[in-house]
């Protein structure tokens, strides 16, 4: 009798411990966002106090050429055609074949901007546009409140120079702030991007203008929305190895989510979630989720895939400091208005 | 009797034991533990490698920022700010005191002061270089990785990469200068160069040339205080070389970050006002 | 320095106005108001300093006029960082080196110009492709 009871209490224990051995794997997974489809996840190395190591220079030079917008021709195709890719492909060489020409031509025209090998090229790419959502890869409709808001900025440009002050020059001509998506949207060069990692702390770099993100994964709170930044407040956690940066406390009517943080400006009720995974040892996915109420009428989110390349180091963008554009605007519109006073008076 | 009742409750604390450790909810059972592991680096005194751990958020107290010698109490540039923009009294941080200047290189202090502070480059905004910005009032952070230092400073975005690799040089010169870093035992040791020698050491217009180079050490003295050394070496400007040294102290909140100080539109209006188009009488 | 009669600059103005058209790359504004299209310039000088600065570099240079004068201009051309990366870096550019510039002069009539063209004497262009030594100068930090 002894012996059944006790073989039995062994079957049972053993039978319970296997039970939840085999329910854990199930239970772990249930959380976790559905797995991309076809091949096993790469997962990346450990930093030794056990973050995932993103750590590096991920800069998106790689993507100059791709539209911000899909074209709408191409409906939700995420993917250009053989003829498209092959287009740019071509594009690209005669691009490297133009940068190659070592003499000026005699009948070169001469331009008002620097030599034109003067930037930075990116590489032929297959995806469409950097919007993936709303799926047709454009960004949703602007809510009513701001296109009243952009028709009153027009409206009191009305009867104003173009610099008569520095107010007239976007944030990043005036070398303020191109805002976190702003810092981040492949333009013209200095495209640097690099991730450092401490414990409980992910720093990402960005080349222009020399910002730095710094995001506690600690958990703690956003600070209250009277502490209001440019670059606004970013808290991030992991889920899985992917790390998720939610960030707020925006300024609002300043940056928009544009090249070089032109375009609508957001609000400073903007929600952006941006979630970064390495996807191989080179490969880094970044997607950006817009969520701004009071200025798009959904969210919206862009998609970019990042190569990690050691050869593009961060060079200090320093912009305000030598900044003599901006006297040289300033100064250049105040000669044209003195030269139109003088043919006025002129005229008389 | 007693035989299977021990087997049955070690049975049962086993199963007890499993279940625990193996509670469903957040997806991330293997990242909880990660978590209390990074907090415990991040507080503890040394990184995994073994080396100090210099990570959190830093702020000088004292007036080095007004002047980096001796000094006694001042009326401030602005009538209008009262007492609110007075010079405090303040011990020098310069080792010695003085500041080994050449002849001509002391006029250029003294032109730099009398054009204080519309010359000052922190009035502009510009980058505070080194060692100014360890020593704005405003604090800094510290992200030590396994690889790289970087320093995340609050005032005007200014930051640096501390290479901690093979030495890199200059490519050109910069605000902030590049910096190459080693430990000597418990000691960051970091060298810089590619300074452009137009920041200040202080409001008080002390100076070097685009020739500086400065060699800092940062010790922990304790959790909270950490001792920081820059020696200044600019044979164009001084006699010798001459060291500046300052306790750092870690910000006790509980929340401690640096904020952004973008202050640039702060000093638009003294740098461009005189371009702006002017009001039609 | 030459300056280009005014039939051709109405034509250089023209042309101008194509030339950005088929431009978009360069979205900085700044170029066009601070120079005058109107005002096409040729210099040929010799290099005094080269500011390797952002959001522009800045060659100054010491141009002599046929009848002896000197006068020193200033030649905006574009961001510094990329050059770093190709490694070139500010021992590129010596003082003393003799170049070559096509641009338009600033609109406020001072000696500044934007550096459409930069070669040497003999036409090549300054700081094309990479220094040669391969990557740039350095590692990099984060590897």
């Amino acid at each position: 009798m002894r012996q059944r009871v006790l073989t039995s209490l062994m079957v049972l224990t053993a039978v319970l411990v296997s039970t939840l051995m085999v329910t854990v794997p199930v239970i772990g997974q249930a959380g976790q966002a559905p797995a991309k489809a076809k091949k096993a996840a790469y997962t990346p190395p450990k930093l030794p106090w056990g973050d995932p190591d993103l750590q590096g220079l991920w800069p998106g030079t790689d993507l100059i050429e791709v539209p911000m917008q899909r074209d709408a021709k191409a409906g939700e195709r995420t993917e250009v055609t053989p003829e498209e890719f092959a287009q740019r492909q071509a594009k690209a060489e005669r691009t490297a074949e133009n940068d190659k020409v070592a003499y000026v031509a005699k009948d070169s025209k001469v331009g008002i901007n620097p030599p034109g090998y003067w930037l930075e090229h990116g590489r032929p790419q297959k995806i469409t546009s950097l919007v993936v959502d709303p799926p047709n890869g454009r960004i949703p409709d602007l809510t009513d409140q701001a296109k009243q808001k952009a028709a009153q900025a027009k409206q009191a440009k009305q009867g104003h120079g173009p610099n008569e002050s520095p107010e007239d020059q976007s944030l990043y001509d005036r070398c303020i702030s191109r805002g976190v998506m702003g810092s981040i949207l492949p333009v013209i060069y200095n495209n640097g991007t690099q991730i450092v990692q401490g414990p409980g702390y992910v720093a990402i770099r960005y080349e222009m203008i020399h910002e730095t993100k710094i995001i506690p994964l600690d958990g703690s709170p956003h600070p209250s929305s009277n502490i209001k930044s440019y670059m606004g407040d970013a808290r991030g956690h992991w889920e899985g190895n992917t790390l998720v940066i939610e960030t707020t406390n925006f300024l609002g009517d300043k940056n928009g989510i544009g090249l070089n943080g032109g375009g609508t400006p957001h609000s400073a009720d903007m929600v952006l979630t941006e979630k970064w995974t390495r996807t191989a040892p080179d490969m880094m996915e970044y997607t950006a989720t817009i969520n701004d109420p009071k200025t798009w009428v959904q969210p919206w989110t862009i998609r970019m895939p990042l190569r990690l390349n050691p050869e593009f180091p961060l060079y200090e963008y320093a912009c305000h400091e030598g900044n003599y554009a901006m006297f040289n605007m300033l100064k250049g519109a105040r000669a044209d208005e003195a030269a139109a006073e003088a043919a006025k008076a002129g005229k008389k | 009797m007693r035989k299977s009742l021990t087997l049955f409750s070690t049975a049962a604390a086993a199963v007890v034991c499993i279940s625990l450790t193996l509670t469903p909810g957040k997806a991330q059972a293997p990242a909880a533990p990660a978590k209390a592991v990074a907090k415990a680096v991040a507080k503890g005194p040394r990184m995994p490698d073994g080396r100090p751990n210099l990570n959190g958020v830093w702020e000088y107290i004292g007036t080095a920022n007004w002047d980096i010698q001796d000094h006694s109490p001042a009326p401030g540039p602005m009538w209008q700010l009262g007492a609110i923009g007075a010079i405090p009294a303040g011990q020098g941080v310069v080792e010695g005191n003085e500041i080994p200047y050449k002849p001509a290189a002391l006029e250029k202090k003294k032109q730099n002061k009398a054009s204080a502070p519309a010359e000052d480059p922190e009035a502009k905004c510009y980058m505070p270089g080194i060692p100014r910005a360890t020593y704005m009032p405003f604090p800094f952070q510290i992200i030590q990785s396994n690889k790289d230092i970087l320093m995340a400073y609050e005032y005007a975005s200014a930051n640096r990469l501390i290479n901690m690799g093979k030495p890199i040089e200059a490519g050109s010169d910069t605000w902030m200068g590049t910096s190459n870093g080693h430990w000597e035992g418990d000691t960051l040791v970091v060298d810089v160069t590619g300074l452009n020698g137009l920041a200040w050491f202080d409001r008080a217009g002390n100076w070097a040339s685009d020739k500086v180079h400065v060699v800092e050490r940062y010790k922990r003295r304790s959790n909270d205080v950490m001792d920081y050394e820059a020696t200044i070496d600019d044979p164009s400007v001084f006699t010798r070389p001459w060291k500046i040294s300052l306790p750092l102290y870690k910000r006790a909140e509980k929340n401690a970050q640096i904020l952004e100080f973008k202050c640039v539109e702060f000093a638009e209006e003294l740098l461009y006002g005189k371009y702006k188009k002017q009001p039609t009488k | 320095m030459r300056r280009i009669p005014s039939v051709a600059a109405a034509a250089v103005g023209l042309l101008l106005n194509v030339s950005l058209a088929v431009s978009p790359a360069w979205a900085h504004h700044a170029f066009a108001a601070e120079y005058d299209g109107k005002k096409q310039v040729h210099l040929e000088g010799v290099v005094t300093q080269m500011e390797w600065i952002n959001p522009h570099t800045w060659i100054h240079i010491d141009v002599t006029e046929p009848d002896g004068k000197v006068t020193s201009w200033m030649v905006e051309g574009g961001s510094p960082n990329i050059l770093l990366r190709r490694g070139f870096n500010k021992g590129s550019l010596e003082k003393g080196q003799k170049i070559a510039v096509d641009g338009f002069q600033a609109k406020d009539g001072s000696n500044r110009a934007n550096g459409s063209n930069i070669t040497y004497p003999d036409g090549k262009k300054l700081f094309l492709g990479s220094s040669g030594t391969g990557a740039p100068a350095d590692p990099g930090p984060g590897k």
